[in-house]
């Protein structure tokens, strides 16, 4: 059998005496498409969060490939592996499109002297190769040299996915990744995500969109006030709820 | 009997004396030479100190570490704001840089380790207007927090506190004028030692007034070009988000 790719046990988080996360227990296979539905304020994104240590959880153990991570451990080389996609895409406004994608492989290939010596020159030669190919395969290669500033929503968001998959992650973790887009942009990022899940990454994923969960997901989660209230395929959870507020959530959103 | 003196010469003369005889306006020139050198060189060692106190505040507040540094650092800005730059001129010529031989070395010296506390106040807000997602993004990309902070962070927010770093140095062209206290020559000094060979301080002071206003007046006239030139970059490309979006939607 396969072992989980990154799983939690028992994960909690409070802000003061706010408790966000009431225990969350959850193993996520290779290849998994996770979506996490639930009203705002539910806890999905805090999680997600707790995830690579961007909130430190109050108590609680993460996993990932079977080994306990922390604080403590080297959390610089567990993200590598878990990416990141933002709510308001959060490229760096003072970087090119290709500076944006390459700025980290590059960073850390210069800094990992594990593997055999390769030039500077290189490094960035090779990273630059691979950044174009991944902006060709989404219709960007024009866009290479433009800044952030210039781009649409939709693009803006397309290149911080291409940004997160430059690092090779072996999950990657999307945040309401289409909530701060105008309508018509929506299709574009989703259909760049979809791409992404037919290529077998493992994903995780909030959002509102319940097309996508439909679609895309082989597992639907509801979480509700820091706890999961139910967990299944998506037709268990759209087409048969049995958990009364998810009854009452999806009479709403859908 | 001096002024008997002055009130026979006509003010074309005293002109003469203050300005044009045995090439005073060299030693002028000299002083704004000096004024400019020890302020330019002021404000590179304020922003490069002021910066580094508030990158270590920062790391402090976000993540706690660097206590000890940053509790050093609270208290050097404290004691530098909270003492007159003339006095603390008077500690580094005579006591602490007392074996220097260059007073403008030492005039720079001094004006760039006061600057930087000020310095630090600008850019600890030159990195609260850097949105918390772009520490979040090169957090989650694997960056370490050093490496964020120097390729993302850091340039950000040099270029937002562009205009404010160019107004401390508008601020220390006036400022430095104190370090003639201590016989450093510069612009400040100059209507002094004019004095003592005309007996006549109309002129000296003007001249020298003159000469600070203009470079000041001509300071504040790049300044608000550069004010210019990076908002209108701004939005142009705020712009060209609302045409891109607009050509989405076509």
């Amino acid at each position: 059998m396969n072992n989980p790719l990154i799983s939690t046990v028992n994960l909690k988080k409070s802000f003061g005496t706010l408790n966000v996360l009431n225990g969350i227990t959850l193993d996520v296979m290779p290849g998994e498409k996770v979506v996490i539905i639930g009203p705002s304020g539910s806890g999905k994104s805090t999680y997600l969060r707790c995830l690579n240590f961007l909130e430190i959880p109050t108590e609680g153990d993460v996993y990932f490939e079977g080994n306990l991570m922390s604080p403590k451990s080297n959390l610089n080389e567990y993200r590598k592996n878990v990416g990141m996609v933002f709510q308001h895409f959060n490229l760096f406004p003072h970087l090119t499109v290709m500076q944006n994608i390459t700025l980290a492989p590059i960073t850390m290939r210069k800094k990992d002297k594990t593997k055999p010596k390769v030039s500077s020159k290189q490094i960035k030669a090779e990273e630059e190769e691979k950044a174009m190919a991944l902006l060709t395969r989404i219709g960007l290669a024009d866009k290479a040299k433009a800044y952030p500033s210039t781009l649409s929503g939709g693009q803006k968001q397309r290149i911080a996915i291409v940004r997160s998959l430059a690092m090779n992650p072996k999950v990657m973790l999307f945040d309401e990744p289409t909530s701060a887009l105008d309508p018509e942009m929506v299709g574009e990022v989703l259909s760049l995500m979809k791409e992404v899940a037919d290529a077998g990454m493992t994903m995780i994923v909030v959002t509102h969109e319940m097309r996508f969960a439909k679609e895309v997901a082989t597992r639907v989660l509801f979480m509700d006030d820091g706890v999961i209230r139910a967990d299944g395929t998506p037709d268990q959870i759209f087409n048969h709820p049995e958990d009364d507020r998810l009854k009452e959530f999806l009479s709403k959103v859908l | 009997m001096n002024l008997s003196i002055l009130n026979a010469m006509t003010l074309t003369e005293r002109f003469r004396a203050a300005f044009i005889t045995q090439d005073r306006w060299k030693l002028y020139l000299t002083g704004l030479g000096n004024t400019l050198l020890i302020s330019l060189l002021a404000v590179i060692i304020g922003v490069v100190l002021g910066y580094i106190i508030a990158i270590v505040r920062f790391t402090n507040k976000t993540t706690g570490k660097l206590k000890f540094l940053n509790a050093i650092f609270k208290i050097y800005v404290t004691v530098i704001r909270g003492t007159p730059v003339v006095l603390q001129l008077f500690i580094m010529y005579f006591i602490i840089l007392a074996s220097m031989k260059s007073g403008i070395i030492v005039g720079a010296i001094t004006f760039g380790l006061n600057s930087a506390a000020y310095v630090a106040e600008i850019a600890r807000s030159g990195f609260e207007s850097i949105d918390d997602g772009q520490m979040e993004a090169g957090r989650s990309l694997g960056l370490s927090g050093a490496q964020t902070m120097i390729r993302i962070i850091l340039p950000q927010a040099l270029r937002n506190t562009l205009p404010p770093l160019f107004n401390e140095f508008i601020s220390l062209v006036k400022e430095t004028a104190v370090v003639g206290y201590v016989g450093i020559l510069d612009l400040g000094k100059v209507p002094g030692l004019v004095q003592s060979r005309t007996f006549d301080y109309l002129f000296p002071l003007l001249i020298a007034s003159a000469m600070y206003l203009v470079v000041v007046m001509v300071l504040t006239l790049i300044l608000h070009k550069l004010e210019k030139y990076l908002s209108k970059s701004d939005r142009v490309s705020h712009e060209r988000i609302r045409d891109a979006g607009r050509a989405n939607n076509e």
